[in-house]
């Protein structure tokens, strides 16, 4: 069956497409300076800092451990994993998984990510439906199923239209995926106006509890350096030297005049 | 001559200076004030310590150009500041902390500056009770830390300093400025096993860093005995291969094989 070819009204073209883009970029431009003033201070407790930081070592230990000599890397070696007394193996730092029912700050973050970010975006998706409604904005370059139709074609009540056809409320969603990396572009990385990344951390963010992973994180680098060995760097290094010549190139500026020897 | 150093000879540099702002030198005195915003920005990224040429160029900046800076005054304002407490000028200094707390009323960093001032004048108890109160306020703050640790190396108590500087690292593990600064209050002391544990730590987290190599081969050369003997020539030989050009590291090759 032959696909009819519509042609679209350019006017649409004029006032629709354009128009919604503009309405997205400049609604997600006033979400990353509002998310901005909404921010609250995240307050780092000292003990976070010195775990992090001593996570940072003990990896650091692993894997450039082989540049200091062996004694010193198992006096180290042997500090954090001692069977008495090892740094790994003592602390336990209390298990206090942040949800929203104890934690308040993390209600109200909560509560500050949905208004930001949820909210504007059904109000506006659905004025948008409301007021470009009748008409088909757009057609999506794939070809979709019918079971598409109803929700891309929200106000159009035709039943032959090819539901490759959109309105304009899935135009206005399009766009706000779309616009993710000219937000980036123009106000640089980590901007508060990037949806789907919220989304994502939304997903993975829910299990996220941060003292309950220092304990795992422990001891996983406990069991990671056990496994490590110390192969010292240094072991052939005077042969190295020695077989390679030295490169003093333009170090001397004038040969010095001979003494009487 | 402030941009180029004094007595370049460059006759329109005294043309600039000598004559007043007439409209033909309009355009030149922008370039030059720009060129002096740059000059600060690099020696502010590049971390230079030339105080005395930041202060002569930061006071024309601030006193003639004020209005042209826009927001990066205040940066400006603490690296002149800092300056001007290494040359000991406490009026610019001054002038300088107090434009920053008209701006900033509740910073941590302006109150940093405040102590810093403080140490200049050898007020040192004042000064302690700024960080203090810094530290009550947000205990991570490593600045503060720093300076009241500081502040014992300045009155001479390097046992002290030794000890805060100790408990300072225990918590903050990562901070390569205090373990160097540990490596060099233990030379001081004479304590060579504990600073090459020190420089042991940097050299682990900079690998690549021919001079740490260079410090710790120099330590263990001071130490003696036969087995730090070898290290210092392997440490040597690490250092040149490093950085061919290292004539402190060829030297101290040298001396090792011929003590060993």
């Amino acid at each position: 069956m032959a696909e009819p070819e519509l042609l679209l009204d350019s006017n649409i073209r004029l006032w629709v497409v354009l128009p919604i883009v503009f309405i997205t970029f400049l609604v997600g431009v006033i979400r990353h300076y509002v998310s901005i003033l909404l921010q609250s201070d995240k307050k780092l407790t000292l003990e976070q800092v010195s775990d992090s930081q001593v996570l940072i070592r003990s990896r650091i230990l692993r894997e450039n451990g082989k540049y200091i000599p062996k004694q010193s890397f198992l006096m180290r070696k042997f500090y954090f994993n001692n069977q008495e007394d090892g740094f790994f193996k003592n602390t336990k730092r209390k298990v206090v998984p942040p949800s929203p029912m104890t934690d308040p700050s993390m209600l109200t973050d909560m509560m500050k990510g949905n208004v930001t970010n949820v909210l504007p975006m059904i109000l506006i998706g659905g004025w948008i439906n409301w007021t470009f409604s009748g008409f088909v904005t757009t057609k999506v370059p794939f070809p979709l199923t019918l079971r598409f139709k109803p929700m891309l074609q929200q106000g159009i009540e035709l039943l032959s239209l090819d539901a490759s056809w959109v309105s304009s409320a899935s135009w206005y969603f399009l766009n706000v995926f779309g616009l993710r990396s000219m937000y980036s572009l123009i106000l640089g990385q980590d901007n508060g106006a990037d949806q789907s990344r919220i989304m994502q951390e939304q997903m993975s963010g829910a299990a996220m509890a941060m003292p309950a992973d220092t304990n795992k994180a422990f001891k996983a680098e406990w069991e990671a350096l056990e496994l490590t060995d110390h192969q010292w760097a240094l072991e052939n290094i005077e042969e190295e030297l020695m077989s390679r010549e030295l490169d003093l190139d333009g170090m001397f500026s004038k040969e010095l005049p001979m003494g009487i020897f | 001559c402030y941009i180029f150093q004094k007595g370049c000879g460059r006759k329109d540099c005294h043309h600039i200076l000598n004559s007043s702002p007439s409209f033909d030198n309009w355009n030149v005195l922008i370039i030059v004030f720009t060129e002096m915003r740059d000059k600060l920005r690099k020696w502010r990224e590049d971390n230079h310590r030339n105080s005395e040429q930041i202060v002569d160029v930061g006071e024309e900046l601030i006193n003639e150009h004020a209005s042209k800076l826009g927001d990066d005054i205040w940066i400006i304002y603490e690296q002149v500041m800092i300056a001007a407490l290494d040359c000991s000028r406490d009026d610019l200094a001054w002038t300088c902390l107090q434009e920053l707390k008209r701006q900033f009323p509740g910073s941590q960093r302006v109150k940093r500056l405040a102590g810093m001032r403080l140490e200049a004048l050898e007020k040192y108890e004042d000064a302690s009770k700024q960080y203090d109160s810094i530290l009550q306020d947000d205990p991570t703050n490593t600045a503060a830390r720093k300076r009241k640790i500081s502040i014992l190396k300045a009155q001479g108590k390097s046992a002290e300093a030794i000890r805060e500087l100790n408990e300072y690292l225990e918590q903050f593990v990562g901070d390569q400025e205090a373990w160097h600064e540990l490596s060099e209050l233990y030379i001081n002391e004479h304590d060579y096993g504990k600073a090459a544990f020190c420089l042991e730590e940097l050299m682990m987290t900079n690998p690549h860093n021919h001079l740490y190599c260079e410090q710790y081969a120099e330590v263990k050369y001071t130490q003696g005995g036969l087995e730090n003997l070898e290290l210092s020539r392997k440490y040597f030989a690490q250092a040149l291969k490093l950085n061919n050009r290292n004539m402190r590291a060829l030297f101290g090759l040298y001396m090792v094989s011929s003590h060993i």
